[in-house]
């Protein structure tokens, strides 16, 4: 609670602080607009935590949140523009290939936030369409009331063990981008033999990848062969008996951009947000309370999370995830059935 | 008060003709029958006359208005009518006096305090004083019906309809109510319509009656024109019980069939001509063996092949010698002959009504 | 005159616009026409697997509702069974409960690891393997089933009050035990009624979308309504998803001619002279069990599911037991506090009256205007008025998406083109209540007014609309019923800002928040039996026809 608070002084502070006239008019700009409308697959708890906090920012601003997979957020824009709807200002998703298309189809605004010159090159792109608003790596999890920690899987190939058949969870590449950049790096670890693999093992099929903490946590599943690392930190910090598997071969790395839509309807106050989400001070909220990797150089990160340095981490290329899309969703239908 | 004109009524429904060329007049004051079988088109009539539906061609005059033509008709609200309906139709979200003063409500010229009045009167009139506030549900089929003829006739209408209004009653009721709607009718003298399609009804209620068969009037007349004189086959046999007798004219005054000779009390027949006469069974005398004979000139010896007591009379099938015609004979009581019986029968000339006219097809 | 064209040319528009598009859609492609969709849908194993999964659903969920709902319905309407009020009651419960509510509670109950029910089994008999997996086929049928057999409780059940007791009783005088006459005279007497259950709950199974995505997903098998969902997904393939609504639409057709027949002939109802007196029939000492019989299957439907849905909409965390520091109004908190929440209330209650509206008052108009005959072709207005039964949600939906998504009128993206599935999806149901209101108001009343004096209008405002005033407000409730828990078209239809409440809910099962499913199910299953209460109060008997 304290934290909060102090979160919000420091905003409103670095509010104040910023140029006063040329802020002054694009938040006048803003409040004419009235609204800033966010379609978002980051968690709905975050996405209103940051939403609450620019609101009361800037009075005058509301945020609507729109959250959903990444995946139907793109279903979403495309059908929308299909019909001629220009409904969204900002676009975020966890699929980096997404933004590829939408840059490709000139659908994205030109526009670079403040400060984000000093984020990490993976974060940022060379165009300047859309930048990485935070990032979250695939792990496993097991419930630990149910699994012991010597009995727990430590590498994605433990995973085929015949053992773990019927006790298995994952979630789904054609809902999630999360999920989906997971199964592109296993499939260039592993090859698609092994998604055929696990498929024997009979998992249970949940769309989101915030889903497999939930399942995991309640014990319907003891084990989550992938999901956003991120939520298993949340789910563990609010007393569920979930632990968190990094394995060895490495983690693949899911950096979530964020970008504003071409015809966005509120294009000031879409801005003034974008600002907003890069700042230190909300960057620092998502690595504090929503177990968010950022690349914002200045953030510091809770120490019961490995840094981001010290893991292996799978990149993964946007191209590639825009290119091989259809594969991905129609292979993966292809083994689980749905 | 006016009468009511009906010329040519023809109604269709597809290709089916339910009203052929209608005619009938309905004297000021007169209250007519339309008596049928079902499906003959009296509720069409009673309906064209209301303005509920329109004709293909024919006219309805009341008065000297003409209402209904096969170019306009004037709607029913227009038309200063008044119904009873076979299913009595009263509101049942209305209360009685409302039921009643609804006509009222919508007659210019009459203020609240005389609605009021002439409600009440109403409601003696048609015994149910004190019953104003009770709801249509909370009262007896004969009750009910009384409401709906209250509520008829407090508009003091020109011409009043009334479509089988007491067929839903017990037959007991339904004998009541015939004597009290003709009494009701000789208080209001109003020129009335009365569909039903049951004789003893039509004969106790009206001043005149009009047989339909199949969309048009075959005859009109007293009750007593229908009976004794009845023109054709279908009134013959819907009137009352009758006789009927395929014969020949013969000699002027005379029909034959066969051996049976019958004089009868017409003369204008064409001899030669094939003539249906009609014999109500209680004209028909029976002598005993031993009784002085009848002056009638038609005796007929016959055997008796059943009789049948009924309490207030005997039904007697009697057949005449030397040829096939049995007749039925209704004699007063006590059951004096017995099946088996030779016995002789006497009837009028006047009894013996040659039918005038051909059955239309 | 003109109102009355107008209200049938918008019959044909609804209607016919959207099934055009259809047809056109599954057959065209950038090269003209083509069978090539159709061979897709056909040739393709997955789309075979989902067609094949369907009509297996389809197939035993109408055998399981006629097994629970036709002993139900004898003995609700034929035997001494007490507590028949409590009975019905529960039942019409079952009817207005959406499925898919229905099935999230049983994912609580019955999943294989966490299911309260599996847990208590394991408990008690130390088993490690569940004895309940709702997440397979016979689970999904059972979760269908157990919702679906109210249509045939309600057939078999108005059926059996129709006919005399007479001729049971002359059974019965001859030695025909109660279940040989129930067997060999009641039996064929109903068969009409049975065979057109079995068709109705058929049919439901073959339209629904929320339970086989909450329960077969999860199991790795789809149904044709989640394949043609999925068909959606970006990229979308918009013809192969009219490819491959047709069949369905032609099997829903079908399916509904063969009934229509059956109950055409006039099976059932009086046989003959007056319909006698109904005796019961004494069941003896079978009272108890078949109270209890009945009550477990209220149980399964009422009871244990509304049971997890409170459980889980005051619990923090849903999978344990309700312990002092477990209990919490926060998911209320929480779940109203979501602008996105917030404004599908609003987005439902608004669609759920103007639809309501709307529906209501164009089926009193079209019902009133074929039972009094108004117009030449009156029989026309009545089949259009019918004929939205045939579609199944999901195909009127891809069909109004393929409508209105393009000029000349682009609906898409407003309440609009849900407002238009809803009133066409509801019209059935509308017109029927309708039709029946304004077939018990005589038209002899209206003519007595008119032969007074009173004009058209005003005997339609004085005298029928005061006597058809509580069947409209019951046309009211079923139509606004009917649109709050809409799925299977809101699904294709929404965009994010015109989600309703089932939309919402359906999002939140994807990301598992049970908590604030469970509220936004027991606000939808409020305002459901709020509905109903009126109507129960204004029609002063049993919705589902029985006389109080």
């Amino acid at each position: 609670m304290n934290r909060h608070l102090v979160s919000v002084l420091a905003l409103t502070l670095v509010v104040a602080a910023l140029p006063a006239s040329a802020q002054d008019a694009r938040v006048e700009a803003a409040r004419k607009e009235g609204k800033v409308v966010w379609y978002t697959s980051l968690a709905l708890s975050s996405s209103e935590k940051v939403a609450k906090l620019f609101e009361a920012a800037y009075p005058g601003v509301g945020v609507e949140v729109h959250r959903t997979g990444s995946q139907r957020i793109l279903q979403r824009v495309m059908q929308e523009l299909q019909a001629n709807l220009k409904l969204v200002d900002v676009i975020h998703t966890s699929d980096a290939g997404h933004f590829v298309l939408l840059k490709d189809k000139k659908l994205l605004l030109k526009y670079t936030p403040a400060g984000v010159d000093v984020f990490p090159p993976g974060f940022k792109e060379r165009d300047g369409y859309y930048y990485g608003l935070r990032a979250t790596v695939n792990v496993i999890a097991y419930n630990s009331k149910i699994i012991s920690a010597a009995e727990a899987p430590r590498t994605w190939k433990d995973l085929l063990d015949p053992k773990w058949k019927g006790r298995l969870v994952t979630a789904h590449p054609g809902y999630s981008g999360v999920i989906a950049t997971h199964v592109l790096a296993l499939v260039h670890l592993y090859g698609w033999d092994y998604w055929k693999q696990l498929a024997q093992n009979r998992l249970m099929l949940v769309q989101s990848a915030v889903d497999p903490s939930g399942v995991v946590a309640s014990g319907e599943r003891p084990v989550a062969v992938n999901g956003g690392d991120y939520t298993f930190y949340q789910t563990k910090k609010k007393g569920n008996p979930v632990e968190i598997v990094y394995p060895k071969e490495g983690v693949p790395l899911v950096i979530s951009p964020s970008a504003i839509a071409a015809g966005a309807p509120h294009p000031n106050a879409a801005k003034l947000f974008t600002d907003f989400t890069f700042s230190k001070e909300v960057q620092q909220v998502l690595a504090d309370t929503e177990g968010l990797y950022t690349g914002h150089p200045e953030v510091t990160y809770p120490t019961d999370k490995p840094k981001l340095g010290d893991l292996r981490l799978l990149p993964a290329d946007p191209d590639e995830l825009e290119k091989r899309n259809e594969e991905i969703k129609k292979r993966f239908v292809e083994f689980f059935g749905a | 008060m006016p009468g009511v004109t009906i010329k040519g009524l023809t109604k269709r429904y597809g290709d089916v003709a339910a009203l052929e060329g209608l005619d009938l007049r309905v004297e000021p004051g007169e209250l007519v029958s339309l008596l049928g079988p079902s499906g003959c088109g009296k509720t069409t009539t009673l309906r064209l006359v209301a303005g509920f539906l329109q004709p293909e061609a024919g006219e309805i005059w009341v008065g000297d208005r003409c209402l209904s033509s096969p170019t306009s008709v004037i709607p029913p609200e227009r038309r200063r009518m008044a119904m009873i309906f076979q299913s009595y139709a009263l509101w049942p979200h209305m209360t009685v006096a409302q039921n009643i003063a609804y006509g009222l409500r919508l007659k210019p010229g009459v203020p609240k305090a005389a609605r009021e009045t002439r409600v009440k009167e109403m409601l003696k009139v048609v015994q149910l004083d004190g019953y104003g506030s009770r709801y249509p549900g909370e009262l007896s089929g004969g009750q009910q019906q009384r409401v709906a003829v209250a509520r008829a006739l407090v508009v003091e209408p020109e011409i009043l309809l009334l479509d089988e209004p007491l067929s839903n009653l017990d037959a007991n009721l339904r004998e009541e109510m015939r004597f009290e709607i003709r009494r009701l009718h000789e208080t209001f003298a109003i020129t009335t319509l009365y569909v039903t399609h049951d004789q003893a009804e039509a004969m106790v209620i009206s001043d005149r009656v009009a047989v339909l068969h199949r969309g048009r009037v075959v005859q009109v007349g007293t009750a007593e024109d229908l009976f004794q004189r009845p023109r054709t086959r279908f009134v013959a046999e819907f009137i009352g019980k009758t006789n009927l007798v395929d014969a020949v004219a013969a000699e002027p005054g005379v029909v034959t069939r066969g051996a049976l000779r019958l004089r009868v009390a017409v003369t204008g027949l064409k001899p030669g001509a094939p003539v249906v006469v009609s014999i109500r069974p209680h004209e028909i005398r029976l002598v005993a063996r031993g009784q002085p004979p009848s002056p009638d000139p038609n005796v007929l010896a016959g055997v008796v092949q059943r009789a049948s007591y009924l309490g207030d009379a005997v039904d007697y099938q009697v057949r005449v010698n030397g040829s096939d015609v049995a007749l039925r004979v209704t004699a007063p009581p006590p059951a004096v002959f017995r099946s088996g019986e030779t016995v002789t029968l006497a009837l009028a000339p006047e009894a013996c009504v040659p039918l005038t006219e051909a059955e239309t097809p | 005159m003109t109102v009355w064209l107008t209200a049938a040319l918008a019959l044909v528009v609804l209607m016919a616009l959207p099934l055009g598009w259809l047809g056109y859609m599954s057959v065209s492609s950038e090269t003209g026409a083509t069978l090539a969709h159709y061979r897709a849908v056909f040739t393709d194993p997955h789309l075979q697997k989902a067609l094949w999964n369907t009509v297996v659903l389809a197939f035993w969920v109408g055998l399981a509702s006629l097994a629970i709902g036709a002993p139900m319905a004898w003995l609700t309407a034929r035997t001494d069974l007490p507590g028949k009020r409590l009975v019905r009651a529960l039942i019409l419960a079952s009817f207005v409960t959406p499925p898919f509510l229905g099935a999230f509670a049983w994912v609580m109950l019955a999943g294989p690891n966490a299911g309260l029910l599996n847990k208590l089994y394991r408990s008690v008999t130390g088993a490690a393997d569940p004895l309940l997996n709702v997440f397979t086929m016979p689970g999904l049928i059972f979760v269908v089933s157990i919702y679906t057999f109210p249509y045939v409780f309600i057939m078999i059940a108005n059926t059996l009050e129709l006919i005399a007791s007479d001729l049971e009783e002359a059974a019965s005088i001859l030695g025909a035990s109660r279940v040989r006459v129930a067997l060999t005279v009641t039996l064929p007497m109903v068969l009409p009624a049975i065979l057109s259950g079995f068709i109705l709950a058929v049919l439901q199974a073959l339209a629904l979308f929320g339970s086989p995505a909450i329960l077969a997903l999860p199991a790795g098998f789809h149904t044709i309504t989640t394949q043609i969902w999925a068909l959606f997904q970006y990229p979308p393939k918009v013809e192969m998803a009219a490819a491959f609504s047709v069949p369905l639409f032609l099997a829903t057709a079908l399916l509904l001619l063969v009934q229509k027949q059956l109950l055409g002939r006039r099976g059932y109802a009086a046989i003959g002279g007056k319909s006698g007196q109904r005796r019961q029939i004494p069941l003896g000492p079978w009272r108890p069990p078949a109270l209890a019989g009945c009550l477990g299957v209220m149980a399964c439907s009422i009871f244990l599911p509304y049971g997890i849905l409170a459980k889980a909409a005051f619990a923090r965390a849903w999978a344990q037991p309700l312990t002092v520091e477990n209990v919490t109004l926060g998911n209320f908190a929480l779940t109203f506090g979501h602008s996105a929440t917030r404004s599908a209330i609003v987005n439902t209650l608004e669609l759920g009256i103007m639809t309501a509206c709307v529906g209501a008052g164009l089926a009193a108009l079209v019902a009133y205007v074929v039972n009094r005959k108004l117009i030449p072709g009156h029989q026309l207005l009545t089949f259009l008025a019918l004929a939205p039964v045939v579609i199944p949600g999901v195909v009127l939906a891809v069909a109004l998406f393929l409508a209105y998504t393009r000029p000349p009128l682009v609906l898409y993206g407003s309440l609009w083109i849900l407002f238009v599935a809803y009133l066409t999806k509801e019209m059935p149901v509308g017109y029927s209540q309708s039709d029946a209101t304004f077939r018990g108001v005589h038209p002899e009343l209206e003519d007595a007014g008119r032969i007074l004096g009173a004009g058209r209008l005003r005997v339609l405002g004085e005298i029928t609309a005061p006597l058809a005033r509580s069947g409209i407000i019951a046309t009211w409730c079923f139509v606004f019923i009917g649109v709050i828990r809409e799925l299977s078209a809101s699904i294709i239809l929404f965009t994010p800002n015109t989600k309703v409440i089932s939309v919402v809910i359906f999002d939140l099962k994807e990301e598992g928040e049970f908590g604030a499913i469970a509220v936004l199910g027991l606000f939808m299953l409020g305002m459901t039996f709020a509905a109903v209460g009126v109507m129960q109060t204004l029609l002063g008997r049993d919705v589902m026809g029985a006389k109080d």
